[in-house]
């Protein structure tokens, strides 16, 4: 034997590497991948198989599903087909979540990057301004800005953005301060590294993970937001989306159940596997919840 | 308790709900167009003696900063306005609306986080056991449902499948005349349904959180110490984890209340509960501003005053926080 | 006569991602009434694994005990029911640890959790046992017992903390009282008061201590006999002054010449090379062999068994054969 005892064979990976490694073995997290690529898929690709207008009325109002081969969901009450409403409604609902998502981590981690890694009174202030937008009941705010700045898919997108960037910001700025003390930020300053390089490419990158999983539960939340707005009525009024199909229909759901529920089994999935792939990102990267 | 920090708090709290004024201000303001028609929601339709009267209320002829000392001044004095929509003071709109929705947001958080604590420390206690597998695939599907659509899916099967609960406002017109004790129990009737839709969201969120806070307790070390006075397993998990894994769970509690009103709005519209995001709802749909902007006034109040007591609370629970 | 404490061949297994590891292995040892016994070693010797093997709090799963018994006033307690082991600990074993700053339940004032150890053994009301709380603080020699008793943990230092863990500990005189490295998070002067004081409470109190530590220093000070760990089995057993003066292991002369000597500014500080091997990667040789100078084939081969070559008992091929 030899004097040196064998180590258990770990090749060198790079954390991004490994957590990927970990995230393929979990299962949930697959199965939110592809439920997701078949969400994105069908609202991309589905009118290539499926065509159909959702706004047109093709058949007698309140067809249920499974009678006519024709419309396999059946009509809504004003007798509008309900696939071609779900392929339609996919794509606005997804690219509001998307870019609402986009403008929460834009502001949010720039006001946690800047308050946690300056302090003091740069700190001092931006949080009081978190705070006070924390504040203000999100969806009513976002309800106020949309109707102040007439609804489209740019202004929602924006509002949701505006109302939902506090939390960032707080998990930006406490992992700032975390990773501002550390030796690394110390040796960068040492060889004389400017601030603003010290945070984008010390700082950010080390702090990257839990933005990452932050981001992906972000968007999962923009997509229940804009559902929200659109089945109150606040969506842009040219654009088939999933809530709007609900709110729509709401009035006629003791008559007719299924064209508020399709869309809303549509919403849960998407929502379901953004979070699932999110799970899955925590868990992935965080190697020490893993031996739970 | 320490009176300056409750003094300071209360200060501060003053501070935001001025910074909310200032920003209703402003909103009206940056809308596109002349402030009177925004104010009046009429869209073009109101007359010229309306928008008159209404220039010479909020001063919209003076410069804006007196403009702001005119509305702020207002505020300061509750008065938030007229509805010209309601045709009512919009202080006293509210006034109505804002018990319901009270009843409404308490009843659903004392609700999720009762049976999310529960279910949360039911799961800790066997991280790897059916039980918390079932906690964690409810605590996702939880998190995924829109709010409205679990309201319409309630509605659906309670009104024709399973009718025991009501699934439409807050009274019934047939009880009006009965006694207290009826009306009462008839409003909590009415109440079952919509605090239950509300609190599955946050039920998913605190038993998550309440999981994991109870995990991490039960690894420390004055849990080992307290097995080994030989403190029974209940004694152990109830008095010396929970007391501890309540204190984050207390602090989202506190976070989580803004986003509650934001849900029961939705929920309040779903089943016309006869609160303030109904009433936000109807006067946002007929550009009624002032009525909009108050609602969003006392339902900041609302978060505010939560958050106070929620600090003052943790102040309370946790003894290392106090005498700071 | 049967032994007060008496570990017999006790073996103890962890589940890992590694496979199943050996953490204990024929570990024997025993301990009397008025003594002191030292289980010395590095840390992932075993020390900790031995000390909550007797208060029943090994974590299982993943940890299981394998084989052995662990016999307290000739009762086995391995497989005795949870019952019976909440029974035991607090009233016959007690247990000191090692983190007095993490070892006391933040939330809970110290009178409190002294006096809950005793309402768990002893019939006796809260009033009485929060008296008797105070009683015992004073007698740790905590200042002021009945306004520290209101008192929470992070009000206290370290040292005064950890004066509060023995009061505990013995608040309803144990037979057995182990200390796990009860004094290494505390400086050097509170060191020696802490010791101090567990003399005076064996003196007092009768109770046989079973002190865990890396410290030689600690084990010269205390010990009245010494069992020597390494990666989960004991090497060396004797007297303290047996073991000091004339150490037979390669290993526990190694921990020795760690002993920094006073008066003698000219003795350079030994070390003793490499790391204990993880577990999951022993082989069938002895333990030590790695990092041992006197090794040869057989100690590669073949695990020394404690035997008695001479002076006292000892694994070592080496301390056999005479070579050493």
């Amino acid at each position: 034997m030899d004097s040196q005892p064998t180590q258990p064979q770990i090749a060198a990976q790079s954390p991004a590497r490994e957590a990927w490694i970990m995230f393929r073995r979990n299962v949930p997290a697959v199965i939110g991948v592809i439920l997701l690529v078949l969400i994105v898929g069908a609202t991309l690709y589905g009118s290539l198989f499926y065509q159909g207008d959702a706004f047109s009325i093709v058949w007698a109002p309140h067809e249920p599903p499974g009678v006519t081969p024709e419309f396999p969901l059946g009509t809504d009450y004003l007798g509008r087909d309900i696939v071609a409403g779900l392929l339609t409604g996919g794509g606005p609902t997804l690219a509001v979540g998307l870019a609402a998502a986009a403008i929460t981590m834009v502001i949010g981690v720039s006001f946690g990057a800047l308050a946690g890694f300056y302090g003091g009174w740069v700190d001092n202030l931006l949080m009081r301004i978190t705070e006070f937008f924390q504040v203000l009941p999100a969806l009513l705010f976002a309800m106020v800005l949309v109707t102040l700045f007439s609804p489209s898919l740019f202004t929602i997108a924006m509002a949701i953005g505006v109302v939902s960037w506090p939390q960032t910001a707080r998990l930006t700025r406490a992992e700032f301060m975390k990773i501002r003390e550390l030796e690394y930020v110390t040796a960068a300053r040492a060889i004389g590294a400017r601030n603003r390089r010290i945070i984008w490419t010390v700082i950010l990158p080390n702090a990257a993970p839990p933005l990452i999983v932050s981001a992906t539960l972000t968007i999962g939340v923009a997509i229940l937001f804009e559902a929200g707005l659109s089945f109150l009525g606040l969506g842009d009024p040219n654009v088939m989306s999933w809530g709007l199909m609900i709110g729509a229909n709401r009035e006629y759901i003791l008559d007719a159940w299924w064209p508020v529920t399709f869309p809303g089994l549509a919403i849960f999935f998407t929502v379901f596997a953004v979070s699932l792939i999110g799970d899955g990102l925590n868990d992935a990267f965080n190697p020490k919840l893993r031996e739970r | 308790m320490d009176f300056i920090y409750i003094i300071k708090r209360l200060f501060y709290g003053v501070l935001l709900m001025l910074g909310v004024v200032v920003l209703n201000f402003l909103l009206i303001r940056l809308a596109p167009g002349d402030p009177a028609v925004v104010i009046a929601g009429e869209m073009g339709g109101a007359t010229e003696a309306m928008l008159e009267s209404i220039r010479e209320e909020y001063g919209l002829n003076k410069p804006v900063l007196t403009q702001l000392g005119i509305y702020v001044a207002n505020v300061a004095r509750f008065d938030l306005g007229q509805s010209f929509f309601f045709n009512q003071p919009v202080t006293t709109l509210i006034g109505h609306r804002i018990g319901p929705t009270i009843l409404l947001v308490l009843t659903a958080q004392i609700l999720a986080i009762v049976l999310g604590v529960v279910m949360g420390v039911v799961s800790a206690r066997k991280p790897n056991g059916v039980t918390s597998a079932i906690v964690s695939v409810f605590a996702t599907i939880g998190y995924a449902v829109p709010v409205f659509w679990t309201g319409i899916m309630l509605i659906i099967l309670f009104a024709s499948v399973l009718p025991v609960f009501p699934v439409e406002g807050m009274t019934s017109v047939r009880l009006r005349d009965a006694g207290l004790l009826v009306r009462t129990l008839d409003v909590l009737h009415h109440l079952v349904l919509p605090a239950f839709t509300l609190a599955i969201i946050y039920l998913a969120q605190y038993s998550r959180l309440s999981r994991a806070s109870m995990l991490e307790v039960l690894g420390s070390d004055y849990i080992r110490t307290a097995r080994a006075k030989g403190a029974s397993e209940r004694s152990v998990l109830f008095k010396h984890a929970l007391r501890n894994a309540a204190l984050p769970i207390l602090t989202v509690a506190g976070l989580q209340f803004g986003n509650l009103i934001s849900g029961a709005l939705l929920v309040e519209t779903v089943f016309n509960w006869p609160g303030m995001g109904r009433l936000a709802f109807d006067s946002i749909l007929r550009r009624d501003y002032p009525t909009t902007m108050g609602v969003l006034f006392f339902a900041s109040f609302m978060v505010v005053i939560a958050n106070i007591l929620t600090d003052l609370s943790y102040k309370l629970a946790d003894p290392r926080l106090r005498g700071r | 006569m049967s032994r007060l404490l008496e570990i017999d061949d006790l073996r103890v297994t962890f589940r890992t991602r590694y496979g199943e590891v050996t953490a204990l292995d024929s570990v024997s040892l025993h301990v009397d009434a008025g003594e002191t016994l030292g289980i010395v070693g590095e840390s992932g010797c075993g020390k900790s694994i031995t000390a909550l093997s007797v208060m029943g709090l090994i974590p299982q799963p993943p940890g299981r005990i394998a084989g052995g018994a662990i016999r307290l006033q000739g009762e086995d307690i391995v497989g005795a029911s949870p019952a019976r082991l909440q029974a035991l600990r607090g009233a016959e074993v007690a247990m000191i640890f090692q983190e007095p700053m993490t070892s006391l339940n933040p939330v809970f004032t110290i009178g409190s959790q002294i006096a809950e150890a005793i309402m768990l053994h002893q019939n006796v009301g809260a009033d009485q046992a929060f008296k008797d709380a105070i009683a015992l603080l004073d007698r740790v020699g905590i200042p002021s017992p009945d306004r520290r008793a209101h008192d929470y943990p992070h009000q206290l230092s370290g040292g005064m903390r950890q004066r509060v863990m023995i009061a505990m500990a013995v608040s309803c005189r144990p037979k057995v009282l182990i200390a796990d490295e009860p004094t290494t998070a505390l400086d050097v002067t509170v060191q020696a008061q802490i010791f101090d004081l567990l003399n005076e409470i064996q003196r007092d109190f009768g109770a046989a201590i079973v002190l865990i530590t890396h410290d030689m220093g600690a084990i010269s000070e205390m010990a009245d006999r010494v069992a020597v760990m390494y990666a989960g089995r004991v090497i060396e057993e004797a007297s303290a002054d047996d073991v000091l003066d004339f150490p037979q292991h390669p290993y526990a002369r190694g921990l020795i010449d760690c002993i920094p000597a006073l008066g003698r500014p000219d003795h350079r500080l030994a070390e003793i090379p490499g790391v204990v091997p993880p577990l999951h990667l022993l082989g069938a040789g002895c333990a030590f062999a790695q990092r041992c100078a006197h090794r040869n084939d057989r100690c590669d081969r073949e695990k020394p068994s404690l035997v008695n070559h001479g002076r006292h008992p000892v694994a070592c091929h080496g301390a056999e054969e005479s070579r050493l």
